[in-house]
């Protein structure tokens, strides 16, 4: 038997996949803001860029929460419903009159409860993550829908409406809200052991728990994340549309996992970064505006995205094989 | 003509099995030259040549990692060939993919039943080669004549049965059954009767006899000795991915085939390093939970503890309760002369035991991470400040795993799935290693692992003991706890049924122990 001893120069075939994905996924988006650019006079405007950071900042935001679910081998299909859920309760408390910190951390309070109540769906009375998410997506609409009696709740607050139309060294605010959560969320995913846990266990639950992970609180943990994510989001679409609403954000769930897969989450789990979501929420908002400015019929625009889906999948599939 | 007879011929028909494609009797139906399989660098199977005859049945035995499995998987086209040709009677062919082998009419029954659980018997037989009328299914012929095979071969079953009702013996005969009513020219037997009961056992053999007067060439692979004697015409005998030689059944014996398997004495692998014994560890009294009743046991210091018994014997089950992982219904556990519980596993690793688990796969490792953080997961919290991981310590604690164990890669970002049984294993202790524990479980620690690594294994346990740990060794194979245990408990059906010194035994007096009468 030859022993083959090991250097630290060894290479690193994961590592560098990564961050391949990564540029490749970084390359696709400045090649579309390049073309862009070249077809239409707008895309390049302040205010086109601004507009774009900030519809691609809430589906970001969302998609990172989402990755720490699909990591774990999950998914979180309530988050489209706990955004509009969400900005019902900021809209509601600040009318009540509670001061805004205050209505800013109930609001995100409720992002963890609603997290640790799929958590508890989950471990607990042992359902799948896609039934238990799927059950809060409809009743959470629905509770908003009766606490609005089915309308809208208008917020007077100036100061919180005015935050998401305010820029901060000529970048929206929005935007600075994904730096916000971006930055914790990779030291956590990828510098932390919890996100190290979190790996373990979308890739061999019963083979983390014998090594001493705590298993059942490394679900609560991610589906707090998730939740909590959303409602942060829930708060920032409020101040950005001025009401509450539990119709608002449908379908964006959708948008959260699409994003997250286009960056390189294996919905197996186990694979999966930060950087990679938070690109391929961009991209996906990069291309939907883009069909605007190029009066692309806004059905067409769905058809779009769900091809870039399928192609960029299969190449990461194809690699993945390859690499074998 | 049986109805077995008749169904196989229906699906040559359908198949389209050329009737060119036959040879008579005793003459080569497959010849392998030279075949090779790397992965990476590691060389699975080194260029192994052997013509297999039509109509004999052709037994392959060797130790575990010795190349069986992945010659089977290039004979079923599931993995490709690196190198070296095949011809199927007498023409060069790719066998590239299951379908192709199936085609050709080789088949496989593997040790682990690929069926699917929740539809009848009689669907399963048929699945992906359904009987149908004008586009609908004909449930009630295929039932009756699924039915008419299953009592043709004498094997007592309902055909209309949900297959997850039966035991894995049974669901065994039915992808036998299976395989057998396919047409098939060539049939590989992967280790059949190690879920079978005597009876079960007996039935198969007498299938497979029938087969070969049939004119089917069947690979028998075991690693039971006994059966390739009373089953095999030829053998062939595989050693760390070698073929090292064929024999007639009749010109060879079993002290020669074991030589062939292992080439060194028993004596050179099981080498126990002789450490004074000390205090006890732990004691557990009439520990009882799921799948294990009444088990009193103690292990001191410096000392290995054997269990052995037949899979499901209860031993597993022992082990998983004393770590916390099951729920413990009765009975107590003294730790180090103090009464505990242990409610989970992070209590089990505080008070100092380490479990290194029964199946690498499915408990061991999480295969599609690295190398390095399977080595690390248990000690992460040990290796960070705060919320952060001091990355450069996990570097270093992996590595030096990695050197310590000898695992062959060329870096800890590997990922595991990457590596051959062996150096999984190795992994797995590799992270009990950097752990650290006062009592350590190894559940089956040299299945799939070769000779080479095995002895590695034997000798990192002796220098546990010298640093005044105790071990529990647990497995199905008894030279090896017979060897190396300072008490040898034999489990049969949940419970400890008898307990000897070192070698105080003899190996048919634990056989029987274990199996009952």
């Amino acid at each position: 038997m030859s022993v083959e001893t090991t250097t630290e120069s060894a290479p690193a075939p994961r590592k560098g996949t990564n961050i391949l994905l990564g540029l490749t996924l970084l390359g696709l988006l400045l090649a579309l803001w390049v073309a862009l650019g070249f077809a239409t006079n707008a895309f390049w405007s302040p205010n086109n860029i601004s507009n774009l950071l900030r519809q691609g900042a809430m589906t970001a935001i969302l998609a990172v929460g989402q990755t720490f679910v699909i990591i774990t081998a999950g998914i979180d299909l309530s988050v489209g419903a706990i955004v509009g859920f969400t900005s019902v309760i900021v809209a509601w408390l600040l009318q009540a009159g509670v001061p805004l910190w205050a209505a800013i951390i109930l609001t995100l309070l409720m992002g963890v409860a609603i997290g640790a109540f799929h958590g508890f769906g989950i471990v607990r009375m042992g359902l799948p993550p896609f039934i238990i998410t799927l059950a809060t997506l409809t009743s959470l609409r629905g509770i908003g829908l009766l606490i609005t009696n089915g309308s809208t709740i208008s917020i007077t607050h100036e100061g919180f409406t005015n935050f998401s139309r305010a820029d901060f060294l000529g970048i929206p605010s929005l935007f600075w809200m994904v730096i916000l959560v971006g930055i914790p969320a990779f030291i956590f995913l990828h510098l932390s052991r919890f996100g190290r846990y979190l790996f373990a266990v979308g890739s061999n639950k019963e083979a983390a728990r014998l090594s001493g992970v705590n298993v059942d609180r490394t679900i609560y943990l991610a589906y707090i994340l998730s939740a909590t994510c959303a409602a942060f989001v829930g708060l920032l679409l409020a101040s950005r549309i001025g009401i509450g609403n539990a119709t608002q954000a449908e379908g964006w769930e959708l948008q959260a996992i699409a994003s997250s897969v286009i960056g390189g989450t294996s919905l197996f789990g186990a694979v999966g970064s930060v950087h990679g979501p938070l690109l391929g929420a961009f991209i996906l908002a990069t291309i939907n505006n883009g069909a605007n400015l190029l009066n692309v019929n806004s059905f067409w625009q769905r058809i779009i995205t769900g091809l870039l889906i399928i192609v960029i999948v299969y190449f990461d599939q194809l690699r993945r094989r390859g690499s074998r | 003509m049986s109805s077995l007879e008749e169904l196989s011929r229906r699906h040559e028909d359908q198949a389209g099995l050329a009737e060119s494609d036959t040879v008579p009797r005793g003459a080569p139906i497959l010849e392998l030259r030279g075949l090779q399989k790397k992965y990476g660098l590691v060389e699975a199977l080194k260029p192994v040549t052997v013509s297999f005859l039509a109509g004999e049945i052709h037994a392959i035995v060797g130790e575990n990692g010795a190349g069986k499995s992945t010659l089977i998987k290039l004979l079923t086209g599931v993995i490709r060939r690196t190198a070296g040709e095949v011809f199927w009677c007498g023409k060069p062919v790719q066998l590239a993919t299951p379908t192709e082998a199936i085609s050709r009419g080789i088949n496989a029954v593997h040790q682990e039943v690929v069926l699917c659980p929740h539809l009848s018997v009689a669907a399963n037989m048929f699945l992906g080669d359904e009987m149908n009328r004008n586009g609908l299914m004909r449930k009630a012929a295929m039932e009756k004549a699924a039915q008419a095979v299953l009592d043709d071969l004498g094997f007592h079953l309902p055909a209309g049965a949900r297959l997850e009702s039966l035991t894995i013996g049974q669901q065994q005969l039915v992808a036998t059954a299976k395989a057998a009513m396919r047409g098939i020219r060539f049939i590989i037997f992967d280790e059949p009767t190690a879920y079978l009961t005597r009876q079960e056992s007996a039935q198969l053999f007498r299938l497979i006899r029938r087969l070969r007067d049939q004119g089917v060439t069947v690979v028998y692979i075991s690693h039971r000795m006994e059966e390739v004697f009373e089953l095999a015409d030829r053998v062939s005998v595989l050693r760390d991915g070698t073929h090292v030689g064929t024999r007639l059944i009749g010109e060879t014996n079993e002290n020669e085939l074991i030589a062939l398997m292992i080439n060194r004495s028993i004596e050179q692998i099981y080498h126990k390093e002789q450490v004074p014994i000390g205090d006890v560890i732990v004691e557990t009294k009439g520990l009882s939970g799921p799948g294990f009743e009444d088990v009193s046991m103690t292990v001191r210091a410096g000392e290995i503890v054997g269990l052995y018994g037949l899979i499901g014997a209860g031993r597993s089950e022992f082990a998983l309760g004393l770590y916390g992982r099951q729920p413990v219904t009765a009975g107590e556990i003294v730790w180090e002369g103090r009464k505990v519980s242990i409610p989970n596993e992070r209590v089990a690793m505080a008070l100092g035991i380490a479990l290194a688990p029964e199946s690498r796969r499915d408990q061991g490792l999480c295969l599609n991470l690295p190398i390095g953080l399977n080595i690390n997961l248990p000690v992460l919290k040990r290796l960070s400040s705060g919320l952060t991981i001091r990355r450069g310590d996990a570097a270093r604690n992996a590595e030096r795993q990695i050197a310590d164990l000898r695992i062959k890669t060329p870096s800890r970002h590997v990922l595991a799935s990457a590596m051959s049984g062996g150096n999984q294993q190795k992994i797995v202790i590799g992270k009990w290693l950097s752990h650290g524990a006062r009592l350590f479980i190894f559940d089956e620690p040299t299945v799939g692992v070769d000779v080479g690594t095995k002895a590695e294994i034997y000798r990192l346990f002796g220098a546990l003991l010298k640093q005044g740990a105790g071990i529990i060794l647990i497995s199905s194979y008894l030279p090896e706890v017979y060897e190396l245990a300072d008490r040898l408990h034999v489990f049969r059906g949940g419970r400890l049924v008898a307990s000897h010194d070192h070698r105080a035994a003899t190996h048919e007096d634990v056989l029987t122990q274990a199996i009952g009468s």
